[in-house]
Formats: structure tokens, C-alpha cells, sequence
């Protein structure tokens, strides 16, 4: 099968906060569509489909917000999309806009992904509706001790990460945490909330959307800024639980990030990739997926942490945005992942740009560790030369 | 088994809210005042307003226009019977109205009396609440009824002058969702032998694992299980990771002080049980490696109502919980990993 050349061409999102008591749904999901638009030089008419992608329905108690948000976001007579892989879905989201295109089917996709979580409650969601939800944090809090367990890992690992991401956040003027006051002790003197997690080792809840425009060869080389091409996509899924299931260690993650490199050519990821944005809503998820996703090996992601290697000016930046430790709209936050990879290898990241960017990867994941989403980005087609 | 269920209810109650925007602000809190509006955007009006003009998407701006409060039916359907959950609790009608003013119609409902009463084309009026207990909400109108004089509304299509703040900005949502769902065959038979005592699963022949609370189906192998692949797995074991969450407060949170969930892997089954309670030991003593067994509830204390099809594993109110069997803790690190 023979794939068309992707281009991103537009990015845009929303800013951040716990609560946007000033849009409406429909408004904020068109400030970033909007925002992209203008970043793509493009009208609402020059858009041939939309994709919209959002966590659970129940997250904000309206079921099916495609139906309601279809001329809000410019759909009438064109092609709608609704996607849902749980947290990851953001990462789906942008894979099945950018697909529309790959196809030939489409020349001008947009992408948009959000959560107003304000609406509601997240942990009550989770919970199915009942008391005693253990919510995102309860749930991945053993696969947590897990690694740390395995890998040796010091206990001051998560504390630097979120530090770090908080710092990175800081510079982001959409970011929702803005931190930049974050110490180690702040962070191992915030009160535990599912041990060992502790609270400021843990995401925000946010409203906010993303938006990314993509488009053909053509198009992208014939956009007033700097594209950045889609140079491979994977997702996989698997059951969320079996006996004796691995979940620090996931299969779909391998698979997806196998998937990656074998298409782009990567035989080295640690050398040849210039920054990465990764999925970590709890502090301890940076080395465990560096190490899931091949870019460390067993037990020697958290010295890439230690080392100061993921820092913004290390040799591999990861969640140079702030990541979803800094704003956390949970169906966005794969997407803003994905488009904050395709921000840094078109020079626009400002003041959370790595210099230089040519290849970046950014990595999603969803459910009970289950459904991985990954997309690679590079400045040119070809960025390893 | 006379006491196992063969059906649940389930009742998901959750106060949502919506913030409005700048253009839904308006208009609520127009409405609150007893004066409907819509937008004039793209050559019509618009009413109820958008924020966006349904056909190009564009933003549709802030020219506010006042409409109503007489329209015209043009299209409609009657409610014979209505339920609890309808408006009116006699026999209305559903009926896109167009507002004097507006070129687009809005959906209310019409208290017209009878079924025979009701015509496309005729004129309608709106009906507010006393003001005082208008809140900004679509059912500030309580329906429209058949106009006294078909005459136009005086003021109709002249502009509306916005206040510099709008009163209101957020609108509760309070959702209310009741539905049955029928035990399936898996959860009868787990429901069943917890009746009895006994903590079953099912064990695939292709791969060998045991799957407690059975499924009907391996999901690693894909292949369907059925009674002849159940096992009965030891209702002691050893805790192997586990998860101390603080609860935060939402509607319905049934929890206030930190609470422990433990993955239990069962004596020589090599099967987990995974969200159990243990009872004699204070959450911060909690640890992996601990010798745990059920506490079963009296044989004459059993119910299963509380063993649906979703909460797989769990042992509802038949397992109390787990307690500690007094033998020394296994090395941690020899169970840590068995979270599932």
C-alpha cells in the first residue's frame, strides 16, 4: 500500500486552567481550531474533514459531543470522525487525521482534541459512578512501586521528574501549572496521595483543547511556516488485564515504538532522536517509558533522569512542554503531546525549543496501560539524511 | 441458587455544570429578564443565538437582536401521554417555533389544550415563570401558548443592548441515568460459588492461566471457556502490590480516610484477585509479601446483589474482606510483580 506525504501545518491550543468559566465547549474547542487555522493560513472552508477525539463521555455528562459540536467546528456536509482510546486518544486522534490524508483521500484534515473536566469529576467517572473510585493514580500506583522496585531506581527519581516537567511548564505560556518556584522538597514534602505518588508528583485536572491541521505534500510545501511531516505512525492495543500481565512493561508499547523506528530508520533512538514527548501524568511514567519504548534499556531509564539527560538542555529532552504533569485536559493531552513534537521540529517551540530539532517522537497511552498511540515527526522527509 | 441476581439496576446521579461562554451568557441572561434574543450573523437571525454560525462555522459576533415574544408553529408533534421526565404533565406539544424577529426556528413546547388545536403556521406566545423565579434557563419560558392577537411583537427585530457583565455564566446540569443490565451466564456462576464459599476461576488449555472471576474467554488466547474450564482457586494467598488511595470528596465518594486495595496471588494457583480489602492491618502498615485468607460473611448473611457484571473479582458482600494468618511475610520481591 503507498502512503501520501503528511504535513502538519497548523497548531493550535487553548490555554489551560482547571476551569475555562469563560468558553463554553463548543468555544474552547474553536479557540484552538481556530488558532491552528490561522497558524495553517487557512480558512474554516479550506477543511475537507475533522476528526474530534475526547476521553470518556461521562468525564463532562454530554454523550456524543461530535453530534452537538459538528458546526462548531465547521463539519456541516463535510466528513466527522469521532475517536475514543481512553487517555491515549489524543495521540488516535491526530493518527486518524493524519491516515485521511496518507490515504489520499482527503487533502486538508483538522484534528481536534479536549476535555472540559470542570463539568464534572474525573475521579467519579472512573469510578463508574460509584464511591471509593481509585482513579488514574490508584490504578497505576502498583505497576509504579513495580518499576521502581525492578529498576533500583533511588527514590528521588520522581521527585526530579516532576520538577523538571513543572520547570519546563513554566516556559510554556499555555501550560496550565506554572511552577516555577518547584523544588525536590516541595515536591517529597507534598502529601502523599497514592503512596508512592505524591501530589505534586501528580497531573492537574484541566479544560483545554489541541488542535493540528495536516495536509499533502503539496500543501506542505507550499505553507507559509515550516511543516512538520509525519514520517511514521503506530497504535496498539491489548487486554488491559490478564494473569500475570506485565503492565510497567507493556507489549503494545513495544510494539508501537518498534513499529516507529523500523519505518523511519532509527537504529539508535537515545542518539538519533532530538526530544520526545511522552505520556506521564504520574512523575515515575519518564523512565518507565523510556525503558517500554526502547529508548533506554531495562532498568536504565531513570539514570537518563538522573543524569539530567531529559532535561530541556539535555541530550534527550522529553516533555519539553511541561507535559501532561503541567496541564492535563485528559482527551487532549495526547494530541498536545503529538503536536508539541511537530512544534519543536518546525522551530516554533520558543521558549521550550530544543535547537536544532529534526526528528522528534511523541507517545500517548490510555486505559489500564493498554492503548499506546506513537507518531514520529521530522523537519524534513528525510531527517536523518 | 434463590438468591442470586439475575439483574442489576443501576442509577449514575452527578450534578454536571456548564460554563456558558460570552454568547449563551447572553442569552440566559436575557431570558431571566422575560426577553428572548438571537444574532444577526451571516444576512438572518439567529435565535436561540449561536456563538458560531452553523453553516460557514465563522463567529457570529455580538449583533444581538430582540425576538418574540409571539412566534409562528412550523412544524410540531403532539404528547399524548407524557412521562415524568416531560415538561408539562399533561398532553403538549414539541413544535419548532419561528420568533417574530428570527429567521430561524427554535424548539419549545406548546400548551395548547388538545391535539386538534394545533396547525402549522399558527401563532403562539411565550409564557414566562413568575420573574422571580426565572434563572436564565430554556424553561424560564414554561410554553408557549396560542396567541391572544396574532399581531406582531411589538419590539421584535430591534436591537438588544447587552449589559457590560453578563449575571450569568454557568448553568447546572444535573444528570439522572437509570438502566438494567442482566447478569451474564460468567457472573451467575461466580455469584453462585461465592454463595457457597468458593472463590472459582477459569483456566485456558492453550495458555494455562487461571482467571479469577471467569469471562467466558481467555483474552491473551481468544478462545471461549466454558464450566468445564472452571477451577476452584485457594481462598488464601499472599499480597503481592497493592494501592493506598486518599479519596477525594465528588458526589457519591462513600470514602473520607485513606483506603487500601490490595492485588492478592493466591496459595499455588498462580491467579490474582486483585481490589480487596485487607481488615486487620492499618493502611500504613500495609506491605507487599503479607499471608493473608477471606473473611467469608455467615452463610445466612450472603447476598450477591451487590456482584455485577462489571465488578469481576469482586466479592461483594460475601468476602468481607481479608485477614492476616499470622505467618512471617514472604521477600517482596518475589511477588511485587504480580500486579494482575
Amino acid at each position: 500500500m503507498s502512503h501520501q506525504p503528511v504535513a502538519i501545518v497548523g497548531i493550535g491550543q487553548t490555554h489551560h486552567k482547571r476551569k475555562r468559566a469563560d468558553v463554553s465547549m463548543a468555544g474552547l474547542v474553536r479557540e484552538a481550531a481556530q488558532r491552528a487555522l490561522e497558524d495553517a493560513n487557512m480558512n474554516w472552508s479550506d477543511i475537507d474533514a475533522v476528526v474530534l477525539g475526547k476521553a470518556p463521555d461521562f468525564f463532562e455528562g454530554v454523550m456524543k459531543p461530535e453530534m452537538y459540536l459538528a458546526d462548531a467546528l465547521g463539519a456541516v456536509n463535510k466528513p466527522m470522525f469521532r475517536v475514543h482510546t481512553a487517555g491515549s486518544v489524543g495521540g488516535s486522534t491526530g493518527i486518524v487525521a493524519s491516515h485521511l490524508v496518507s490515504s489520499g483521500r482527503h487533502k486538508r484534515v483538522l484534528a481536534v482534541a479536549f476535555e472540559k473536566q470542570s463539568e464534572g469529576n474525573a475521579q467519579f467517572a472512573l469510578g463508574g459512578g460509584k464511591g471509593a473510585s481509585i482513579g488514574a493514580g490508584g490504578a497505576f500506583a502498583p505497576f509504579i512501586r513495580s518499576y521502581i522496585q525492578r529498576s533500583g531506581a533511588p527514590e528521588d527519581i520522581g521527585w526530579m521528574v516532576a520538577v523538571k516537567d513543572r520547570l519546563n511548564g513554566a516556559k510554556n505560556p499555555y501550560a496550565h501549572l506554572k511552577l516555577a518556584d518547584i523544588t525536590i522538597d516541595k515536591v517529597k514534602e507534598s502529601p502523599m496521595m497514592w503512596d508512592p505518588l505524591r501530589f505534586l508528583e501528580s497531573c492537574p485536572s484541566s479544560d483545554g483543547a489541541c488542535a493540528v491541521v495536516f495536509t499533502d505534500e503539496d500543501g506542505g510545501k507550499a505553507a507559509s511556516k515550516p511543516p512538520a511531516w509525519v514520517l511514521a505512525t503506530a497504535m496498539k492495543s491489548e487486554p488491559g488485564w490478564y494473569s500475570g500481565r506485565d503492565p510497567v512493561n507493556p507489549q503494545a508499547a513495544h510494539a508501537c515504538a518498534q513499529e516507529i523506528y523500523k519505518a523511519v530508520g532509527i537504529t539508535n533512538p537515545r542518539e538519533q532522536i532530538d526530544c520526545a514527548e511522552l505520556y506521564v501524568p504520574f512523575s515515575w511514567y519518564e523512565p518507565m517509558w523510556l525503558e517500554a519504548h526502547e529508548i533506554a534499556a531495562p532498568g536504565e531509564g531513570w539514570k537518563m533522569t538522573q543524569s539530567g539527560a531529559t532535561a530541556l538542555d539535555g541530550d534527550f529532552p522529553v516533555n519539553m512542554s511541561g507535559g501532561v504533569l503541567s496541564s492535563n485536559p485528559i482527551g487532549a493531552s495526547g494530541l498536545l503531546r503529538f503536536a508539541e513534537a511537530a512544534l519543536q521540529v518546525r522551530g516554533q517551540a520558543e521558549d521550550h525549543q530544543v535547537g536544532g530539532a529534526k526528528l522528534a517522537i511523541a507517545q500517548a497511552y490510555g486505559a489500564n496501560a493498554q492503548f499506546f498511540a506513537m507518531w514520529a515527526v521530522g523537519s524534513s522527509l528525510n531527517p536523518l539524511g | 441458587m434463590a438468591d442470586t441476581v439475575q439483574e442489576f439496576v443501576f442509577n449514575l446521579t452527578f450534578p454536571f455544570s456548564r460554563t456558558l461562554g460570552s454568547t449563551l451568557s447572553t442569552f440566559s441572561s436575557a431570558i431571566a429578564q422575560g426577553q428572548i434574543i438571537g444574532v444577526r450573523t451571516g444576512g438572518r437571525v439567529i435565535a436561540p443565538p449561536l456563538e458560531y454560525d452553523p453553516d460557514t462555522a465563522e463567529d457570529s459576533g455580538t449583533d444581538w437582536v430582540c425576538v418574540g415574544p409571539k412566534g409562528t408553529v412550523s412544524s410540531w408533534t403532539w404528547v399524548p401521554e407524557p412521562t415524568n421526565l416531560h415538561p408539562l404533565d399533561h398532553a403538549f406539544g414539541f413544535a419548532f417555533i419561528t420568533l417574530d424577529g428570527a429567521d430561524t426556528p427554535m424548539i419549545h413546547i406548546v400548551d395548547a389544550g388538545s391535539e386538534s388545536a394545533m396547525s402549522a403556521g399558527m401563532r403562539v406566545e411565550a409564557k414566562f415563570k413568575a420573574p422571580a423565579d426565572c434563572a436564565g434557563r430554556i424553561d424560564d419560558i414554561i410554553a408557549f401558548v396560542p396567541a391572544s392577537d396574532p399581531a406582531p411583537s411589538e419590539g421584535a427585530g430591534e436591537p438588544f443592548e447587552a449589559p457590560a457583565e453578563n449575571e450569568i455564566t454557568e448553568m447546572d446540569a444535573f444528570s439522572d441515568l437509570r438502566y438494567i443490565d442482566n447478569a451474564s451466564p460468567t457472573t451467575i456462576m461466580w455469584a453462585e460459588a461465592l454463595m457457597e464459599g468458593r472463590i472459582i476461576g477459569q483456566k485456558c488449555p492453550q495458555c494455562a492461566r487461571t482467571i479469577v472471576g471467569p469471562r467466558g474467554m481467555c483474552s491473551v488466547c481468544a478462545i471461549e471457556l466454558d464450566e468445564s474450564h472452571v477451577v476452584e482457586v485457594p481462598d488464601r494467598g499472599v499480597v503481592s502490590n497493592f494501592t493506598i488511595v486518599t479519596p477525594t470528596p465528588y458526589p457519591g465518594q462513600t470514602e473520607t480516610e485513606p483506603f487500601a486495595r490490595c492485588s492478592i496471588l493466591l496459595d499455588g494457583a498462580d491467579a490474582v484477585i486483585a481490589q480487596q480489602e485487607i481488615l486487620d492491618v492499618p493502611v500504613n502498615e500495609i506491605r507487599v509479601g503479607i499471608h493473608v485468607e477471606c473473611v467469608w460473611a455467615p452463610e445466612n448473611e450472603r447476598s450477591a446483589k451487590d456482584i455485577d457484571n462489571r465488578s469481576r473479582g469482586s466479592g461483594g458482600d460475601i468476602i468481607v474482606g481479608w485477614r492476616t494468618t499470622g505467618e512471617p511475610d514472604e521477600p517482596a520481591d518475589r511477588y511485587l510483580d504480580r500486579m494482575m
